[in-house]
């Protein structure tokens, strides 16, 4: 079963959540970010080129120009392949572990597995961001050896950030799944 | 509730923290101001007695116008080295005998420096200025006057204001290294080695010695120490006069302000003077420490 | 709780058989590592187990059985029922696929105790791409009480391929037991034995794993490991011929202990001695870390030795030795006068600073004399220039970081009166800088209290006073005429040292860099596992959850992190500050890393 509601994130803007069920224990969150709007790229590259056309008005370098335009082509790969963020997804499996990965506006994906032995809980927290009080979710880990100390927290849709009543859908499957195990 | 606002029981408050009290922490009843003490321990000025310490001040203050003084005859060649080192030759003499003889007037307290200290002390002066006097001379070749005078100026004010002028005779290390530093500077703009060594010397006489024999006549002859610093005063002034009036004009008015002026507004001022005490204030030992030093 | 069955992606279309794997004990999963077909002989089935089992150490056992049926071999049930009797197990599992489906049916069988056998039996299917299979939803309704999920995983991956972070040594069983992933990737790995038998094989198994198509292997890799045994033999002889004449007495005494010490030249011999001790070697090496460090020295040193001989035939063609050594001499002039100029600009008024004039002229006089004898020493010198290059540039032959390591040497030689008019001026400031801060104490009427580390006040005599003061006024009016010497000299002395290090750099960074590692990586990913990921190949609601298991590699990173071969940079770097700060006191900086410096 797929469901596929509309949340916004902690700036206001409209996010989707991707809840899908592959089985009683099993469940994937997809939660897809923004999408970059076409007037600020316009806008940042305007910006570039006004700049660099100033800047070539002034010493009547032709190089300025196409250093202007490899830059603005190169900048934004690295944009799309290392920072822009398309969605993220989290993968639960009763008795088996956590999948969490993100991928990038150019396909290139990152995962990470998390094995059950070694999560202690999934959690929502508060967190202090600019000048704001947010809320996420969080995986706590614990030491296999260390049962009950929590040694580090990986947090989860760090580049989506949505608000809290999508976190808390998130949280209440997660941990109908949790329990089960 | 505010702390004076009385509770109204019947037990009295106690001004103790370690008891359980019917009363807020911050409480004090009545009697809180009745500890108050006012103006405690001050000490009375009269005006003549306050003149006669200030002396002391406007004796240094003119004994900076004098080194200047020969400086300035040095400069213009009107003064020739030997002549200066001749007479603080005889200077150092007489002063030396001055010192011994006041010396042997008080018991020895402590053990008295020997004569073959005192010559030890004099040959080392003497041989490392003489020494050092040509490396002095072109020290400040490549550096401005201007800011030669400058930095001169400033140490000479420095000389006079950290000079320790209630307890004189180990001269402070600051205001003797400072004056030192402040007639290397101006020493080294003279023409000659010689001159710079002669300079020097005489900037130890001043600065180093001087001090020293005036702390003496002043434990020991007060009524020649007053008189001493009145010379020194009217020496200062005259001394500057016959280079620049204007100098000699300002001097007057500094050393004028210093020991009359500033006494009298100090003893008028004394009658607002209004220092509170109370049992707020910190705790102080009254103990002698001293004992537990050794 | 959730059974989960590890199942290769090479048995998917296997001929029926017996599951021949592992029970991870305390976790709940079943690993299958390879199919044994009809007809067989149970006997003989359960003596191969036990011979594998002695061979690998892990704890073979037959799991269940595996139906694929083709035409003419239907209603097999019973018998596979049977088998269960023959192996006796506490789970018997039957998985079995259906002609034309690609769903997998999953049948446990649980035994308990007493040998009474209690039939659960659960019915999973799986589609891999078919999605309209209407007509089987009747078997999923059934009770469900034991879960099932397929993690399908590719075998020859997952045997070759080493999770991250290495656990070093044995596993401690009295410890905790490793996670359920790595006992799994360990289980593969060490049953290599089982993957020996194939198709071709005449005995009386026949069997599917990932090599029953044929045995991998190279023929180069083998001729290399019959030709290795005499190369080490040879270079274990020239190493302890080398050893033996470096330890002759001479050596030694101090001098040539200082300079070998000091020289990159040796440095790197002893270096590149020590790799080949490692390599040459004659036992194998034990364990996955030590054998990609032999591989990585392995491999640098083939890369080291082909570039240096790319530099040969670059110096010995058209005369390009003479080329050199004849710029050098002109070159080493151009300098010379390039700093006598400098010095000439210093003992003026360089930069409109008034500087002691005297103090100027006394130490511009000195410089200048240094560098009339560099020059003389390097006219000496001139004759024989060509031929040290000419020998020089044979060292090449060892590899480029020996040549390297020889010019950065030849470059400090050819330096020394730079290092000389560095050290005179940083002796001369540092003694300004230590006497002006003991003086200005003095001035202060303070003093250094050595015993409580602070500064404390006290009482100086008259005539100390006096002279300490005189000694103040002249370091302080001299000290811009010294800095500023020191201050040029300095800014010479980095420029060599900033050369000499980015040498040491590209040297230490062929010595060290994990070149096989990063080929591994980059060609065979899976070798260097940072973990693993998993994609559901099942995504209709209510059926079993097939997982398909793939190998997360390592990022590139981190196996040039974990891999690369120890050497002095690793050691603990001075941070920028402290260089400042050695430069502002005027203490000597030295461009090798492993007495307290810098430079990268």
């Amino acid at each position: 079963m797929m469901e596929d509601e509309a949340f916004t994130d902690i700036n206001g803007k409209t996010i989707s959540l991707d809840c899908q069920s592959h089985s009683s224990f099993c469940r994937e969150f997809t939660v897809s970010s923004p999408k970059t709007s076409m007037a600020k790229v316009m806008v940042y590259t305007c910006c570039v080129w006004l700049l660099s056309y100033t800047v070539f008005f002034f010493t009547q370098n032709t190089a300025v120009l196409s250093a202007a335009i490899v830059i603005t082509l190169v900048s934004m790969m690295l944009h799309i392949h290392f920072v822009k963020v398309d969605h993220e997804s989290l993968l639960v499996i009763g008795s088996l572990g956590i999948q969490l990965s993100s991928n990038y506006a150019s396909g290139r994906e990152t995962t990470t597995f998390i094995e059950m032995n070694k999560i202690k809980d999934i959690v929502i927290n508060e967190a202090i961001y600019m000048h704001q009080i947010i809320y996420f979710l969080c995986v706590l880990l614990k030491d296999p050896s260390e049962p009950d100390a929590v040694s580090s927290v990986v947090p989860l849709f760090q580049s989506s950030k949505p608000r809290l009543n999508c976190l808390v859908k998130i949280y209440k499957s997660c941990q109908e799944i949790l329990s089960k195990c | 509730m505010g702390p004076d606002s009385a509770p109204g029981p019947a037990v009295p408050w106690q001004k103790v923290l370690w008891e359980r009290q019917p009363f807020p922490d911050n409480y004090v009843d009545q009697r809180f101001l009745e500890e108050l003490r006012r103006n405690e321990g001050v000490r009375q000025y009269r005006y003549w007695s306050v003149v006669k310490e200030a002396g002391f001040v406007g004796q240094q203050l003119s004994c900076v116008a004098l080194f200047i003084t020969l400086w300035l005859y040095m400069e213009q060649g009107l003064l020739s080295p030997e002549m200066l080192l001749l007479t603080s030759l005889v200077c150092a003499l007489l002063g030396y005998g001055l010192h011994q003889v006041l010396t042997s007037q008080i018991e020895p307290g402590c053990e008295p420096r020997t004569r073959l200290a005192d010559l030890q002390s004099a040959a080392i002066f003497l041989s490392f200025t003489f020494g050092f006097s040509p490396v002095l001379k072109t020290l400040t070749e490549s550096v401005s006057t201007d800011t030669v005078y400058a930095m001169s100026a400033v140490m000479l004010l420095a000389h006079l204001v950290s000079f320790p002028y209630a307890q004189p005779s180990p001269p402070g290390s600051l205001s003797l290294n400072a004056a030192l530093f402040a007639s290397v500077c101006l020493a080294s703009r003279l023409p000659g080695a010689l001159h710079t060594f002669a300079m020097l010397s005489c900037a130890l006489l001043v600065f180093a010695l001087w001090p020293c024999l005036l702390q003496r006549l002043r434990e020991n002859a007060p009524n020649q120490f007053t008189g001493v610093c009145v010379g020194m005063c009217i020496g200062g002034v005259g001394g500057l006069g016959t280079q620049s009036l204007g100098g000699a004009m300002l001097l007057a008015i500094a050393l004028g302000s210093v020991t009359l002026l500033c006494p009298l507004l100090l003893v008028r001022l004394q009658r607002h003077k209004d220092n509170i005490h109370g049992p707020w204030d910190e705790a102080e030992i009254h103990e002698d420490l001293s004992r537990f030093l050794h | 709780m959730v059974l989960k069955i590890f199942f290769p992606q090479c048995c998917n279309r296997a001929d029926s058989g017996l599951l021949v794997g592992r029970w991870i004990s305390g976790h709940e999963s079943a690993v299958v590592l390879a199919v044994i077909h009809y007809p067989f002989i149970p006997g003989q089935v359960k003596q191969y187990v036990q011979q594998m089992q002695t061979r690998s150490g892990v704890e073979l056992s037959v799991l269940g059985s595996w139906s694929l049926p083709k035409e003419g071999q239907e209603g097999m049930e019973s018998f596979l029922r049977d088998l269960s009797t023959i192996f006796p197990q506490k789970r018997w599992l039957q998985i079995s696929r259906q002609m034309g489906k690609t769903g997998f049916i999953c049948n446990v069988l649980n035994r308990d105790h007493d040998g009474e056998s209690a039939q659960k039996v659960k019915r999973k299917k799986k589609h891999e791409d078919v999605k309209g299979d209407e007509g089987e939803e009747d078997k999923e309704e059934e009770e469900e009480e034991e879960k099932v999920i397929f993690i399908h995983y590719e075998q020859r991956k997952v045997m070759m391929s080493q999770l991250h972070p290495i656990e070093n040594g044995l596993q401690d069983p009295k410890t905790d037991s490793p996670s359920e992933l790595r006992q799994m990737f360990q289980t593969v790995a060490q049953s290599q034995p089982l993957f020996f038998m194939d198709k071709y094989d005449d005995g009386p198994l026949k069997s599917t794993h990932w090599q029953s198509e044929g045995r991998e292997a190279s023929i180069i890799v083998e001729l290399l490991k019959q030709a290795s045994v005499p190369l080490c033999l040879l270079v274990t002889w020239l190493l302890s011929l080398w050893t033996w004449i470096c330890n002759i007495r001479i050596f030694s005494l101090y001098p040539f202990c200082f300079l070998s010490s000091k020289l990159s030249t040796c440095v790197q011999l002893s270096y590149r001695t020590e790799h080949m001790r490692t390599l040459s070697s004659p036992r194998p090496a034990a364990g996955h870390t030590q054998f990609m460090r032999k591989a990585n020295i392995f491999v640098s040193f083939l890369v080291d030795v082909a570039l240096g001989m790319l530099l040969i035939s670059w110096l010995y063609r058209d005369n390009h030795i003479s080329m050199l050594a004849n710029t050098l001499v002109p070159a080493a002039d151009h300098v010379a006068k390039q700093l006598e100029e400098l010095l000439q600009w210093l003992m003026g008024a360089p930069a409109g600073l008034k500087m002691n004039r005297a103090l100027d002229q006394v130490l511009g006089r000195f410089f200048l004399y240094h560098i009339h004898l560099w020059i003389s020493y390097i006219h000496l010198m001139s004759p024989f220039i060509e031929g040290i290059f000419w020998y020089g540039g044979l060292s090449a032959c060892l590899g480029l970081t020996f040549a390297l390591s020889l010019l950065s040497d030849m470059v400090a030689l050819l330096t020394f009166h730079i290092y000389c008019f560095y050290v005179y001026g940083a002796r001369l400031y540092c003694l300004k800088i230590y006497g002006l801060s003991s003086l200005w104490r003095l001035f202060r009427g303070k003093k250094w209290n050595v015993l409580r580390q602070r500064v404390d006040s006290c009482s100086y005599d008259l005539d100390q006073l006096f002279i300490g003061t005189l000694l103040f006024t002249i370091l302080l009016f001299l000290l811009p005429t010294t800095a500023l010497y020191y201050l040029v000299f300095t800014l010479l002395r980095l420029v060599v040292v900033l050369f000499q290090g980015v040498l040491h750099l590209s040297v230490d960074f062929i010595n060290s860099f994990p070149l096989f590692a990063v080929g591994l990586r980059v060609c065979r990913f899976y070798r260097l596992a940072e973990g693993v990921k998993f994609r559901v190949l099942c995504d209709e609601p209510g059926t079993a959850l097939h997982l398909l298991m793939e190998i997360n590699p390592l990022k590139v990173s981190t196996v040039v992190q974990t891999y690369r071969t120890p050497t002095y940079s690793c050691y603990p770097k001075d941070s920028w500050a402290a260089l400042v700060k050695k430069l502002f006191v005027g203490e000597l900086i030295y461009p090798w890393r492993h007495k307290t410096t810098k430079t990268d």
